[in-house]
This record gives C-alpha cells, sequence and structure tokens, in this order.
C-alpha cells in the first residue's frame, strides 16, 4: 500500500460514518428514506398482491373507490382495477428511474471524467457533443428517440438515459477540473499510476458527494419523464404504469377525477421523496456543514 | 270579418298549390330561417390545407368552400349541386351532366364545363381515393359552357356517388392549372363556388370564412361567418363547448365519458345519427402470412374470443353499432344483416385452439402475436382486444405506433400479426372494401390496401363484377355474396361502426342535411331563438 492511499482511506471511512448520522438525523430524509422504502416494498410485493395481469378487465367501468370491498380504489374506463396498477406501476416508475440514472450516472462520469481528467482536444471535443445534447430539449429529444425505437420500457430507459447524461457529465468535469490539480493527484501521478487508475480509485471518490446528490435528483426526473411519456401514449402499451393511468384517465377527469389522482399522487409521492433524500444526501455529504457539528 | 275571410279566401287556393306541389315549400313563411350568426366549428387537427382536392383529411372543411357537382340525400340519392341535371348512357358508359348557369368563383370568375373536365382529370391524378374511383375516366368532353361528357372505359356504378363537394370537390381551373398535383393548396388558392369564403387563416389557431353573397342557391346561406377554430385535445374542446365558444364539432369532439353530461345540459345537442357516407367501420384484419394465422381454426378461435357487445359499451360508450360484416351497417343500401358475427364465446374459443394443435405452456400462454392499431382509433380498442385474447391464452402484445411507422409496419413491413383498422367503407363497396379483400389489391408499400393477404378467386370474381355491375339489384347480390364469403374466410373479424357523435348548439339547425353528414356545405345552417 501507497502513502496515498494509506492517508486516503480511513479519512474517507470515518467521514462516510459521519454522513450517514447526519442524514439520518436530518427528519425530512428519513420521510424521504421512508416513501421511497414503502414504494420499493409495493414494488416489490406486486406478483403477491396481484397475482392477475394487471392490465385485465375485472369488473364492471367506474367503480368509485370505496364502492366495492374487493376494489378499494375503483376501477378505471375498462373495469381494470385501479389498486393492482398503482402497484404494478410502481414496479415500471422505479425500474425506469433507477435503470434510466444508473445509464445516465455511468456516461456521465465515463464522458466527464475523461473531458475533465485529460483537458486539451480530449475536452474540447467532448464539451461540445455535451453541448449538442444539452441545447436540444430534452423531452423532445426523448419524445423522437421513443418514437424511432418504438414504445418499449428498454426503449424509455435508453432514452431517458440519452437525454439526462450531460448533466452528470459536466458536473463531473468541473469537479475533476478542481481535483486533479490537487497534490495527492500530483503525486499519485509522480509515483507512476496509470490515467484509469488515477481517475477511478484517486479522483472519482473525492468527486462522489455532489455526484450521489444529482443522481437521486435524476431519478425522480427520470420518474417523471417515463410518466410523461406514458401520459402522451409514448409508454409500452404492454405494461402499466402510473403516467399511463394518469393519461387514460384524463379523459374522464370531469366524471371519474380519483383516475388521475390516485396514480398523480403516487408520482408526487414517490418523487418527493427522492427530492427530500437528495436535499439530505447534500446537506450529509457537504463538507463544510461537517465543520459545523 | 269578412275582410279577413276574404284574405283568407285569396290565400287557400296559394295554400292547395303548394300542398300539391309537395315539398317544394318544406318550411312555412312562419319557420323560415333567419339569418346572421357566426357557426364556430372545431376540428380536431389542422389540415395542411382546408381543400380536399389532394386528400382524404379535409371532407369537412373543403366542403364550405367549395361545391360538388352533386349532394346526397341521407340514402345517398344524388341531388343537385353544380349540376342541376344529368344522365347515363345505355351502356353506363357515358354521364352527361348539365351544369348550373350564372354561377361564379370567389373571385369573380365564370363557372364552366371547363372547369369539371379540369377538375375530374385532376381528381383522378391526385386525390387518394380519385385515382381509383376515377380510373375509368377516359375523357371529359365539354361541347358547351354548361356541359360536361364523362366517357368511361368501364360502366362504375359508385361513379355517381362519389360526387359529393366533401369527395370530389370542383376547383377552378384558371387558378389550379400549373400547379403541382400534389402540393397541398395554400390559402391564395382557397377559391371555390361554395357558400363560405375564406378570408383569413390563422396558422394554429382558426380560420374565418365569411359569408358568400353571390352564392347561387339564394336566400342560403344563412349564416354570416363561420370560424373553423383546430383544437387537438378532446379535455379543451369540452372545456370550450361549456364556456359556449364552440357552436358545433364531429367526429367525437368532446370524450366520449363526458357525452352523458351534455346530454343532460339543454344547451346541447348530442347527435348520434350514422351518416351513410364516411361508411365508417373499425375492423381487425388477420396477416395470413403468419402461419399460426393460416389455420382457420385459429382464426376462427379468436373471433369468438372477443365480445363486441361489451366493446360498444365499454370502448365506445354505447356510441357504436355492433358490425359484424365486411360491409358496414353505416353503409345500409349493401350491408347484409343476416350476418350476425360470431358469438362470444371463451369456452369454445379455448377448445378450437386445443383442437387446433395450441396447447397452453406452463405460463398460460399459448403463442405470442404482434397487436398493432391504427392510431386514429381509441387505444383502448386495442387494450380490450389484447385482455380478450389473453383470457384465451393468446399472448397478445400491443405495439403502438405513431401514423407514419405504423402505415409501414403494416403495409410495407408487415411486422404484425393481428391489426386494428379503420377502414371505412366509404360511399360504396368497390370504393371502400374491395381495397381490403381483392387478391389483386396484395400491394406491399400501398397503405389501406389488402393488409391481410386475402385470396380467394371466387371473391376477387365478384368484386370484379360489383364494380361493373349497373343494375342495382344484382349489385346488392353480388355484396352480399361477398360478405358471406368473407364471413366464412374469416381474413378479419368485423368489429364496430362507430357513431361519429356530433355535439351541437341545440340553437343550431340543419348542418347535417345529407349523407354527407358535417361535410355537407352549412348553407343550410341556421341559429334560432
Amino acid at each position: 500500500m501507497t502513502a496515498v492511499a494509506q492517508s486516503a482511506r480511513p479519512r474517507r471511512r470515518s467521514a462516510a460514518a459521519r454522513a450517514v448520522r447526519s442524514f439520518l438525523r436530518n427528519p425530512a430524509a428519513v420521510v424521504g428514506v421512508v416513501f421511497l422504502a414503502s414504494a420499493l416494498a409495493m414494488a416489490l410485493a406486486a406478483p403477491w398482491l396481484y397475482p392477475e395481469d394487471p392490465l385485465s378487465m375485472v369488473a364492471r367501468p367506474y367503480l368509485w373507490p370505496g364502492q366495492n370491498p374487493r376494489y378499494p380504489l375503483g376501477t378505471d374506463s375498462l373495469g381494470r382495477d385501479v389498486a393492482a396498477g398503482v402497484v404494478w406501476g410502481a414496479r415500471i416508475s422505479l425500474l425506469v428511474g433507477f435503470s434510466a440514472m444508473a445509464i445516465g450516472v455511468a456516461t456521465g462520469i465515463l464522458v466527464g471524467s475523461t473531458a475533465g481528467y485529460f483537458g486539451g482536444w480530449i475536452d474540447d471535443l467532448l464539451v461540445r457533443v455535451m453541448e449538442v445534447f444539452q441545447t436540444a430539449p430534452a423531452f423532445l429529444l426523448l419524445i423522437v428517440l421513443v418514437a424511432i425505437l418504438s414504445p418499449s420500457v428498454d426503449a424509455v430507459i435508453f432514452g431517458i438515459g440519452v437525454v439526462t447524461w450531460p448533466t452528470i457529465a459536466r458536473l463531473v468535469r468541473a469537479e475533476f477540473r478542481a481535483i486533479r490539480e490537487k497534490d495527492f493527484v500530483t503525486a499519485a501521478r509522480g509515483l507512476g499510476y496509470g490515467h484509469a487508475r488515477i481517475i477511478f480509485v484517486e479522483i472519482l471518490p473525492n468527486a462522489l458527494p455532489p455526484i450521489i446528490v444529482t443522481a437521486s435528483v435524476m431519478v425522480a426526473t427520470a420518474i417523471l419523464m417515463e410518466s410523461a411519456l406514458s401520459f402522451m401514449g409514448l409508454g409500452d402499451p404492454n405494461q402499466i404504469s402510473w403516467g399511463s393511468m394518469i393519461g387514460s384517465g384524463r379523459e374522464a377527469l370531469r366524471t371519474a377525477w380519483f383516475l388521475t389522482a390516485i396514480p398523480g399522487v403516487a408520482i408526487v409521492v414517490t418523487v418527493l421523496a427522492l427530492n427530500l433524500i437528495g436535499d439530505g444526501l447534500n446537506d450529509a455529504l457537504n463538507p463544510r456543514l461537517a465543520e459545523r457539528e | 270579418m269578412s275582410g279577413r275571410l276574404g284574405r283568407l279566401g285569396r290565400f287557400l287556393p296559394a295554400l292547395a298549390l303548394a300542398a300539391a306541389i309537395g315539398l317544394a315549400a318544406p318550411v312555412s313563411e312562419a319557420q323560415a330561417p333567419k339569418h346572421g350568426g357566426t357557426l364556430r366549428f372545431v376540428m380536431p387537427y389542422e389540415p395542411p390545407t382546408l381543400s380536399a382536392v389532394n386528400n382524404t383529411s379535409t371532407p369537412n372543411t373543403s366542403s364550405k368552400i367549395w361545391d360538388g357537382l352533386v349532394t346526397y340525400d341521407f340514402d345517398l340519392n344524388p341531388l343537385p349541386q353544380l349540376a342541376t341535371s344529368w344522365t347515363l348512357s345505355p351502356d353506363g358508359l357515358v354521364y352527361t351532366f348539365k351544369l348550373r348557369d350564372g354561377v361564379t368563383w370567389h373571385d369573380g370568375k365564370p363557372f364552366t364545363s371547363e372547369d369539371v373536365a379540369f377538375s375530374l382529370l385532376r381528381l383522378k391524378a391526385g386525390h387518394p381515393r380519385g385515382r381509383s374511383t376515377f380510373a375509368n375516366v377516359k375523357e371529359v368532353q365539354t361541347p358547351d359552357r354548361l356541359t360536361a361528357v364523362v366517357v368511361l372505359t368501364q360502366p362504375s356504378p359508385y361513379f355517381l356517388v362519389a360526387l359529393g363537394p366533401s369527395e370530389s370537390p370542383m376547383v377552378p381551373k384558371h387558378l389550379f392549372e400549373g400547379v403541382d398535383v400534389a402540393t397541398p393548396p395554400g390559402p391564395n388558392l382557397h377559391v371555390g363556388t361554395g357558400p363560405f369564403v375564406l378570408k383569413e387563416w390563422v396558422r394554429g389557431s382558426h380560420a374565418v370564412l365569411d359569408r358568400n353573397p353571390n352564392y347561387w342557391d339564394k336566400p342560403k346561406p344563412y349564416v354570416d361567418r363561420v370560424i373553423i377554430r383546430f383544437m387537438t385535445d378532446a379535455a379543451a374542446r369540452a372545456a370550450a363547448f361549456e364556456a359556449g365558444d364552440l357552436d358545433l364539432g364531429g367526429s367525437n369532439p368532446v370524450p366520449l365519458s363526458d357525452m352523458a353530461r351534455f346530454k343532460a345540459n339543454p344547451k346541447f345537442a348530442v347527435d348520434d345519427r350514422v351518416f351513410a357516407y364516411p361508411g365508417s367501420q373499425f375492423q381487425m384484419f388477420f396477416n395470413l402470412d403468419t402461419p399460426i394465422l393460416k389455420d382457420k381454426k385459429v382464426r376462427e378461435a379468436i373471433a369468438h374470443a372477443i365480445d363486441i357487445d361489451a366493446i360498444v359499451e365499454t370502448v365506445f360508450y354505447g356510441y357504436a353499432k355492433k358490425s359484424p360484416s365486411a360491409i358496414s351497417v353505416a353503409l345500409a343500401p349493401f350491408h347484409d344483416p343476416s350476418i350476425k358475427g360470431r358469438a362470444f364465446d371463451v369456452a369454445l374459443s379455448n377448445r378450437l385452439l386445443d383442437e387446433a394443435g395450441h396447447r397452453r405452456a406452463a405460463n398460460g400462454f399459448r403463442f405470442p402475436m404482434r397487436l398493432l392499431i391504427n392510431p386514429f382509433i381509441d387505444a383502448r380498442l386495442a387494450e380490450f382486444i389484447r385482455q380478450s385474447l389473453r383470457r384465451v391464452g393468446i399472448e397478445a402484445n400491443t405495439e403502438r405506433l405513431e401514423f407514419g411507422a405504423y402505415v409501414r409496419a403494416v403495409y410495407t413491413d408487415r411486422a404484425f400479426d393481428l391489426t386494428i383498422e379503420s377502414l371505412s367503407n366509404t360511399f360504396d363497396p368497390t370504393v371502400g372494401v374491395q381495397r381490403g379483400y381483392w387478391s389483386k389489391n396484395f400491394r406491399p408499400g400501398l397503405p389501406f390496401s389488402n393488409s391481410a393477404n386475402y385470396s380467394n378467386p371466387e371473391v376477387d370474381r365478384i368484386l370484379e363484377a360489383a364494380a361493373v355491375e349497373i343494375d342495382p339489384v344484382k349489385r346488392k347480390a353480388l355484396w352480399f355474396q361477398f360478405q358471406r364469403l368473407v364471413f366464412d374466410d374469416i381474413p378479419s373479424v368485423d368489429l364496430v361502426a362507430p357513431i361519429q357523435v356530433i355535439l351541437a348548439n341545440a340553437k343550431l339547425k340543419n348542418y347535417a342535411p345529407g349523407a354527407e353528414g358535417l361535410g355537407s356545405n352549412f348553407a343550410d345552417a341556421h341559429f334560432v331563438d
């Protein structure tokens, strides 16, 4: 083990423990975790709670919530169980949210770190590419992508990943430009470490806090984007999602508002939870706030 | 007293005369429509042009500006419009039209037989349906200013039904000559002989049509102005109606789920008549190139798995008619009412699929099917059919594509197993139905052709005979034979004729006086107090 690594690792571990403690002391963040955990639990339990296809027509259309105890949240215009839809919809929303975030973050880190670390013409080139993506309206680009790929869950995940990675890439690039001049990086370079090792083992861990915060918000954004797509009828028609429930319920907004309100509440709660978690992480991972303790 | 009687006495012969003429004066003096008012008509999309000269998406706007040679009563009998009378030669090959005298275009130039000849040939060259309906037009002779003689290569019994203003507008030769046939005519070419004149068109919002004071059918039109508003969102249209901003809209102007609310409101009239001219029909075609679907038993099983009555009630909220034959119930003169469709029977469907050798696998499904839907149809119909098929163990997967991609997938790439189509029957089965079932019209790349790749020599023979049969009785018999054969072969499951509900201001009358529905010219539309 080298001197650089020896000095860095224990410091990082204690910082992580401090961040977790600080995060758990934040009531808003804990509420966020609880909400998100319930959505996750719902998504995981869906096959046991509602083993039937949530798209099957099971009862009379337009049953109001509470009208029939078998369908506590009522039925939609084709007689599909709204409660089953909400539970199964959680799966799609969270799957899309986290997968799209993973694609966006992975691409963003790769491009951003390369640009920020190497600088020069590589940086110039990659920044131009990012600008191309950032100047195109993200949602329009997403619609075009999904329309070309034909609507399916995979296409939606890929599309959201493609339109969101520049955010992470710019952030990572800025962090790398600041950190690459630090003494420990110069030291690592002096020890003859390869570029990949310096990027991933030395610089990246130090750039992580803002990435984590942004990633949590990106999940929320991805969920909203998926809902908006499904609302417009561009989601996967073979999967029920909260957005598609709102889209099909919207027609009956005046006569059966619960069809839009119930999945709407589910989206609000989940997105709010992710934002609360993001805020909590931001506070917990911010070293300047930590010094005040 | 005697004076009053005397006046009445003088009046009586006049009344008797009116009665003798019959319906010459259908409205009495007291009910004569009053002039005035603005008719605000909503369209669910904004077309690139208001003219139907080279597209089929603007019948409801085109007919206000451009007249046709004839128009139709509710039973598709032709009534004079720009043509005052017409005759057909005994061999069925020569139509002679006498044209109305004194008609002028909106720019003041006189309307003549030259314009008729030009328009018919232009429709033959550039109109998506005109290319087939007028395919037999060999030439149009113009012996004098007010006579047009259409010479056909073979009898075309549907010819006279294709001349309505919503389908075949008469356009001015002096303006359209030299203009590219395929380009949507711009506002400067919006010059017709019709009851309304285009005044302005604000893209993305509305078009204003003013009353044509020189219209040949005096004292019509009655309203001073027609404003066509383009609003793509059904919920927004419903709000605009309720706010009193709209007077009229067709093709389900508001969500069907809202219709009950409008029905209860005395300010509105919900009009659910079925008009013959569009011949609306929704059907599901099988791709007969899919190996599993080559087996008629499988197609029969699929037909038995679909509950059409439930579709009418849930998907269409009752605003559709069960239409289980290849010729729509909307096209009453040709529809065979003895075809009742296959009974909804899940057990029978399951048994047929078992017999066909497609047993359920461990996951409950027998085989997958790609189910497509024309995006102009309510997607809930696809969801309904998807679930109906899954109930009998067919793993139907819906693919919802935008219009261009849909047409390419079905008609060019043939990347589908089942497709829910709205192959409208139009005003005549030779024009609207033949294209879907004629083996010679299996032409990959041609939209709305024979997507099933259905081929039955006997059906081909009947279709070809019906296309040239000018005896109405014999022709009807041919179409009945056709429907029976297609029903037995099952290249398609015919579902419903959607009712294109019209929502109108209760004070607006006579907006749809014939078979063309809202594709009529609004000359008769008027407001009452």
